[in-house]
């Protein structure tokens, strides 16, 4: 459903969603981030780039799986500890965030579904925002088969059109938000459609950096396991992780036990983020590590997103927000590694 | 949706066996859920036990599920978890979850001639699927059995051993030679070379560590076993066991979910990362 909400109306629209927990994107000094908000007048949707995406909200950085406990000569006790209850909207997701949680949803389901994930992931709705211009100057969404205007994954895509935006509903959660203040949203005129489309067009021409014949690499990759091109990509890598901890697809956790009181034993099972350029990701207890090195690290990040997913899943797990390319502390780019793979040797 | 997959339910532990003491140390765990869950597991498969308050480790369960009464863990001491394991005492309460990963194919190897292959501690997997095929021998053909470990100190499941000579060929090994020693001197791939199993139809299953395993398949190769008879299991770090948490994969399978059991047909093709 195609709709149009002038943006003095916006205001309004936010406070008819009172009964729901609110997150939009904020700013501290110079970094965006997303936030619970309170009032509508906190919500900017002029925004670059955000330092994590909405990921964050449905499969946080930290969380508590379960709590324990032990006293005396008691058996243990163990209480499941769930997300809550609160129905959550994201304002200003950007179309390749969205399309991020498509494939973290890839790898939270199947056989063994997450509770956790989707506990939160069932109770959030999200609306988007177009990209009219590229939030980051290393956007490269259209080289991964995204859109800066793609409304895979999102209830609601806006998109801004001067003193007011295009509103695009696309599932249920998203009529409903617009219902709890149907006389604000009017019908799109013929002119707003073509405006439309053309904000559309231009956002798609503002995209600077590319792949080439991205398609090429999947197969390419498969020949490279004991390339030295690994070697040389990975010299200058610090294994900090951060292309990993900022990236809107990864999805590697570990799990850890904390202990509050050891007498008596009180604690906490929880799971953090992990990544896989740290050199303990993989090592076994006996100190063999099947990925001992920065090279076998930096290949296994990506081969996972560019042969093994897309053999698995048939999508790249990478929807080019560019945020481990502008965060790199050594300039390792993810486009100039995908564009050396595809042309190597030949 | 209702079905919490990071839940362990706890379980006592009813029976601890010292196999090997020192440096290298290694004991036998049995345990009872305290309440019934229907966990039921296949050879092969492994499970996520708790020390609540040190975490989990994925440790292959070595109990054949013929076995109703108890489950098995034969663990050697090497990290944390496995080092507060085995600080337990019979009548304390762990948590277990799973079972995870896949499973010996045993069905398909009805009428084969079996050859169990295990070094050290690798002997726990093989436990399960040996005794598997003990109980139902009637399915089977001759049942072998090559086992090696360092010396004979650290030979595991030592009575048990013993007892399985009457009703199978057990053929065992130490690494270096020893007064009383009567057995095989030499690596277990070597015993192999020695003993010459016939391949014909026979399958092996090989269990223990990477270098002896690398050694056993390049002399089993040598005596004409081909790909698709030759039969082991990986281990990788661990930490969810349901494919989610990112570390045990080699390449685009998950230890925890695809594997452990692979034949060496399928093994060859996956890259070195294990």
């Amino acid at each position: 459903m195609d709709k149009i909400l002038l943006k003095k109306a916006f205001p309004q629209w936010v406070k008819k969603l009172q009964a729901y927990r609110i997150y939009a994107p904020s700013k501290d000094e110079d970094i965006w981030t997303y936030e619970t908000v309170t009032t509508p007048e906190d919500i900017d949707l002029e925004f670059l780039t955000t330092a994590l995406s909405p990921k964050k909200i449905i499969f946080p950085q930290r969380e508590v799986y379960l709590e324990f406990e032990k006293a005396d000569e008691d058996n243990p006790k163990i209480k499941e500890i769930l997300p809550d209850d609160d129905p959550t909207i994201v304002f200003g997701v950007r179309p390749c965030d969205a399309k991020a949680l498509t494939l973290t949803d890839k790898v939270f389901g199947g056989d063994f579904e997450d509770v956790y994930y989707w506990k939160r992931r069932n109770q959030t709705i999200l609306v988007g925002l177009a990209c009219n211009t590229p939030p980051s100057p290393n956007c490269f969404c259209l080289s991964v088969d995204g859109y800066p205007h793609s409304t895979e994954g999102l209830d609601i895509l806006l998109t801004d059109m001067g003193d007011k935006y295009h509103v695009k509903s696309l599932t249920k959660n998203g009529e409903k938000l617009l219902n709890l203040a149907k006389s604000l949203f009017t019908p799109p005129k013929t002119g707003d459609k073509k405006d439309l489309q053309k904000i559309h067009a231009e956002s798609e021409k503002k995209i600077k950096r590319q792949i080439k014949n991205l398609k090429k690499v999947p197969p390419k990759l498969k020949g490279m396991w004991d390339s030295p091109f690994w070697d040389e990509e990975a010299m200058s890598c610090l294994r900090c992780g951060i292309c990993t901890y900022m990236c809107p697809t990864c999805h590697c956790f570990d799990i850890n036990d904390e202990v509050h009181s050891s007498v008596p034993l009180k604690g906490q099972r929880i799971r953090t983020w992990d990544t896989c350029q740290f050199p303990d990701f993989t090592m076994h207890s006996s100190g063999h590590n099947p990925r001992p090195d920065k090279a076998s690290r930096l290949r296994q990040r990506i081969m996972h997103k560019f042969q093994y997913f897309v053999e698995k899943y048939a999508n790249y797990q990478c929807t080019g927000c560019g945020r481990c390319i502008t965060n790199c502390p050594v300039g390792i780019d993810i486009i100039q590694v995908l564009d050396k793979v595809r042309d190597y040797g030949s | 949706m209702d079905h919490n997959a990071y839940i362990p339910k706890l379980a006592k532990i009813i029976e601890i066996k010292e196999e090997v003491g020192g440096a290298r140390a290694i004991k036998t765990f049995r345990t009872q859920f305290l309440e019934d869950n229907g966990f039921s597991h296949q050879s092969g498969q492994c499970a996520m036990l708790s020390v609540f308050g040190k975490g989990e480790a994925m440790i292959s369960i070595s109990s054949s599920p013929l076995e109703k009464d108890y489950l098995q863990f034969s663990i050697l001491k090497m990290g944390r978890v496995t080092s507060a394991l085995h600080e337990t005492q019979v009548g304390d309460i762990i948590g277990i979850r799973g079972p995870y990963g896949n499973s010996f194919p045993i069905e398909k190897w009805k009428g084969k001639n079996l050859i169990f292959i295990g070094g050290g501690i690798g002997l726990a997997p093989l436990w399960s699927v040996l005794n598997t095929a003990l109980g139902k021998k009637q399915d089977f053909g001759n049942l072998t059995l090559f086992y090696g470990a360092r010396t004979s100190k650290d030979v595991v499941f030592k009575q048990e051993l013993e007892e399985l000579k009457n009703k199978m060929t057990v053929h065992l090994s130490i690494d270096v030679e020893e007064p009383d020693w009567e057995e095989y001197v030499g690596f277990v791939p070597l015993n192999i070379l020695d003993k010459k199993p016939s391949p014909k139809n026979a399958i092996t299953i090989t269990c223990g560590p990477p270098i002896m395993i690398k050694f056993v398949i390049q002399n089993l190769q040598a005596l004409g076993f081909k790909d698709e008879q030759i039969y082991t299991t990986v281990e990788n770090k661990m930490k969810c066991g349901i494919g989610k948490c990112g570390r045990c994969n080699i390449g685009l399978h998950y230890v925890c979910k695809d594997g452990p059991v692979y034949s060496w047909a399928e093994l060859k093709n996956l890259p070195q990362e294990y």
